[in-house]
This record gives C-alpha cells, structure tokens and sequence, in this order.
C-alpha cells in the first residue's frame, strides 16, 4: 500500500494535468476575429446528429431591407384642394337633409405615425410576429370658418385616426415552400379619447399566401387577401416577390398590388427604394359634435379612404441598429368618398362589378400633392 | 504522512472522476452546428474560460460578384472588409451560466455587418436556441441551431 502511496503525487499531476491539458491546448493566442485556418473540408462531409432533424426554409432572403421592430415617423401632404359633394341619396337614419357642396383648400394634412412589430415565437418551424399601430391624419383648411359641409367641418375639428393590431405567421412547410398568413384588426375613424367608438367597428383585414424560396436570392408566393387598402372591403388575389441579383446590388420587395418596390442596395446599411404603396381605410365618422344638428353618427357614414403614393424612399443605418427612412413622393388620390352602411353590412362592390349595391352618398374629389414622409427605426436583428 | 497520503489519494480519484465522468456543463456546447438557414456550418470551441464558434463551411463560398472566396464585405470597419468569412469567429465570449444556459456573448451576422448581444439555450444535446437581440432579449430574434456530426 506504501508502495501506491509514493506515486500518488506523480499520478495526481499527471490525471490532473491530463485533464486541463485538453483545455491548455486550446488556448490560442489571441480570440480575435480572425482565427488560424485549419482544414475546411473536414466539414464538407457531416450529417444532423439527431435522426429525423428537418432544414426550413427561412422567412428572409440576402439582401431584403430590414424588418421594422419599432418605428417613430411623421407624414406630411402639401396643398391640395378637396371638393365635397352633396349627399347623394337622403335617405339617412335621421331624416332628410339639404347640404350644399362646397370645394376646400386644404393647407397640408400631416400627423404622427406609429408602430411596432415583435416576434413572439422565432423557431425555425414557426415564426409568429405581434405588431401594433397608431396613424393620425390631421386637416388644416384655408379660412376654416367658413367651412360648412358636415365632412370638412369634421375633418377640421377631428381629423382621421387609426389604431390597429396585426400578426403574422410564418409556417415554413420543408426547406422550400412555406405559409404565410398576415391579419389585422383595425379602429379607424374619427374619434378622439373621451370619445372611443364601440370595438365592434372595427374592421379586419387578412391574408394568405402559399409560397416558395428556391433559393437565397428569391421568394414569392401567391394567394387572397381580404383589404381595405383602397378605403373600401375587397378580396382581391395578392402576388408576393422578393429577390436579389447576385451581386446584391439590385433587388424587389414586393406584395402586389399592395406594395411594389424596386431596391438600390448602396451597402447593407444603405438603401434605396422606388415604387408604390396603397394606402388606405375605411374611417367610422363618429365624432360630430362640431357639425351643429347633423347626426353622421347616428347615420352610419364611413369615409372609405384610399391613395396611391408613388414613392422614392432612402433607407439607411443612423448607428447600429436605429436605421432612419426618408420618403418623397406624390399622393395620388383614389378615392375619398362617403358611403352609408344598410344595416351595418359592408357594401361589397367589387370594383363595381357587383350592381345592386347602393350608391356612395358622397363622391368626393381631391387633388394630387406631393408628400414627405420620416421616421426613425429601431430594425430586427 | 499516512493523512497526506489519505488527501493524496482523495485527489487521485476525484481528479480521475472529473476526467472520465459524463460532460454535464458548459463543454456540451462544443461542436459543429449548423444554422436554420443552411447556409453555413460553425464550430463552437472552449478558449480559456470562454466558449468562441467560427464558420468552418459555407454553402456559396465564393462571391459570385467577384469569384474570389467570401469576405465580410458587409462589415462596417472598411479594414475588416477583406477579412474572409471562412474562418471568421462570429459568436465570441460566452461563459455557462448552468441550467442549460450561455450567456454575455455576441454573435455577429455577416449579412448586415451587425453584431447582437446573444444567449444560447440548448434544449437539448444536439439544438440550440441562439437569441440575438439589441439590448433586451424581447427585441430579438431566435434561431434554432442543430449538432452535426461527420457522416459514418
């Protein structure tokens, strides 16, 4: 037993030894970004360690602009004129009445926009994203004192607003093909905080898409949506395309009709945009208490608000994260109009392919202005 | 000299238990992983205290805008552009923390030229749940990382 004794010392430095050399060794001599090349083609030749493990295809592809988690912005129109119409049919909940048309100047629209959009779950077989919004939509007129159409002289005193709530999931199916459903809720109209609209004038929009990413460079997908992008509901089919040349250099980010875009990539923190994007809702007139003895209310109105906004936007990297959007563009008007709910059912046109529906009450022109838009980011990882 | 010899030998077996024993702690994380997209394989490796993982393959290594193997082009510091990306040490600095958990590390994405705070859960011995993230972790992103190994 003595005997063992004696070498115990020599067998504790060498086991403990033994056991941080392995540790010893890889100490290198620096941790830099840069390591010692070794053999890479050791790694040409593997497999999953664990039987049945699956590859999904990604939600991204090289070279897309980065994804929005919070977003500050502010949204300005210049001059335009805004000429609104007579109510056509007088047939409204709470009696006739005889309003005249009157043509508006209004100075500028502008106000706050708002929004964030966080990813809840980020799985390789599943991404679920959460968002919220907040858009104003203020009015000021030349000489508002005289306005006297029901419509300006609520635009003046109320403006429009819309807070919605949105998700999207992505469903990857395999390493190709994918799912993708887009839904939103929103509350739109011209109400203010000490007077909120039951939440059962909200409107909903949705869609799906079943797509493809054969490769790094490119995605689409096709498939429906239920909208209110051009103020009133439709259902229209939608055409997603994302993609990248090979050089990184150019590229489209795409969701037709909604959106379509053609991207300059200047460098990965400086981007270019030009295309289009519709815009638009279907806004609840609730608030009328500066529109002496008219009850829009009561009449169930909406302004069904829908514009084409050509656009240039430069998007680029303020510091790491905070990426900062400029956009310049002209605002196309598409519709602006008054319609009345029978009932409190949509009026499901469909393009005006659907002929028995009751006319707008109020058809509304507005020109064409130039608008800017700003805002500051802080983007995905 | 018969308690020294106790101590001794106390050591000698648990210096031999420490060697041969199962690997419950943070060295679990050694190894190759590839990430959800595919596009690259990265072995994790133990400097010092710290745990460091380097691209050791990608699936387009040459760059087709200038045939030459990839570099990090993306990345802000113009000296570090030419820097190839075979090799590039994109997480750095994490310590095990326990329950399964690496934390207070960094994982730099060469696509923006960006680098996220980052923790590393693995659920269990072959994928790992890497969140980057920019100052919380609920403005993230996760990825989900799985072992490989070399084919038999």
């Amino acid at each position: 037993m003595s005997f063992h004794f004696k070498f115990l010392p020599i067998a504790f430095v060498v086991t403990t030894f033994g056991s941080f050399s392995t540790l010893w060794a890889q100490v290198p001599e620096n941790t830099d970004t840069t390591v010692a090349e070794e053999d890479y083609s050791l790694y040409d030749n593997v497999e999953y360690s664990a039987e049945g493990a699956r590859r999904f295809c990604s939600p991204k592809i090289e070279g897309l602009s980065p994804a929005k988690l919070i977003s500050f912005g502010y949204d300005y129109q210049m001059g335009y004129n805004m000429s609104a119409d007579t109510l056509n049919s007088i047939q409204t909940n709470t009696g006739g009445w005889n309003l005249n048309a009157q043509d508006a100047q209004v100075l500028r629209s502008h106000g706050m926009r708002l929004a964030f959009n966080i990813p809840v779950i980020s799985q390789t077989n599943l991404v679920w994203q959460l968002g919220g919004n907040y858009w104003e939509q203020r009015y000021n007129f030349a000489d508002e004192a005289s306005l006297t159409n029901p419509m300006l002289k609520s635009l003046s005193a109320y403006g429009l607003k819309t807070a919605g709530l949105s998700t999207t999931v992505f469903k990857p199916l395999n390493d190709k093909y994918f799912m993708l459903f887009q839904g939103s809720a929103d509350y739109s109209g011209n109400y203010t905080i000490k007077d909120m609209m039951p939440l059962n004038y909200m409107k909903y929009s949705a869609a799906l898409i079943f797509g493809k990413r054969p490769s790094e460079l490119k995605q689409w997908g096709v498939g429906v949506a239920r909208t209110y992008r051009v103020g009133e509901i439709n259902y229209i089919p939608v055409v997603l395309f994302n993609s990248t040349d090979v050089q990184n250099k150019w590229g489209t980010e795409m969701l037709f009709p909604a959106r379509v875009h053609v991207r300059r990539t200047i460098n990965s923190r400086n981007m270019l945009f030009a295309g289009y994007e519709l815009e638009g809702q279907s806004y609840r007139m609730w608030n009328t208490s500066s529109v002496d003895g008219f009850q829009m209310r009561e009449d169930d109105l909406e302004i069904r608000r829908g514009e084409i906004r050509l656009r240039m936007v430069y998007e680029f990297s303020l510091k790491e994260f905070i990426w900062m959007s400029i956009q310049a563009g002209y605002r196309i008007n598409y519709r602006f109009d008054m319609d009345r709910l029978i009932n409190g059912e949509e009026n499901y046109r469909a393009f005006g392919l659907i002929d028995d529906m009751p006319p707008y009450v109020m058809i509304n022109n507005l020109t064409n202005p130039l608008y800017f838009n700003v805002s500051i980011n802080l983007v995905s990882p | 000299m018969k308690k020294l010899s106790f101590v001794l030998l106390f050591s000698f077996v648990a210096a031999l238990f420490w060697s041969f024993a199962p690997n419950t702690g943070g060295d679990r994380l050694i190894g190759v992983w590839e990430p959800s997209n595919g596009r690259a394989r990265v072995k994790i490796e133990k400097i010092g205290a710290k745990y460091y993982g380097k691209i050791v393959w990608l699936k387009e290594p040459i760059d087709p805008a200038t045939k030459k193997p990839k570099t990090d082009k993306n990345n802000p510091d113009p000296d570090l552009q030419k820097v190839p990306l075979m090799g590039y040490r994109m997480l750095k600095d994490f310590t095990y923390k326990g329950d399964d958990e690496w934390a207070d590390g960094t994982i730099y994405d060469a696509l923006n030229g960006s680098t996220y705070s980052c923790v590393i859960k693995m659920s269990n011995e072959n994928t790992l749940n890497i969140r980057g993230y920019i100052g919380v972790s609920a403005l993230g992103r996760t990825d989900v990382w799985k072992r490989l190994v070399v084919k038999k």
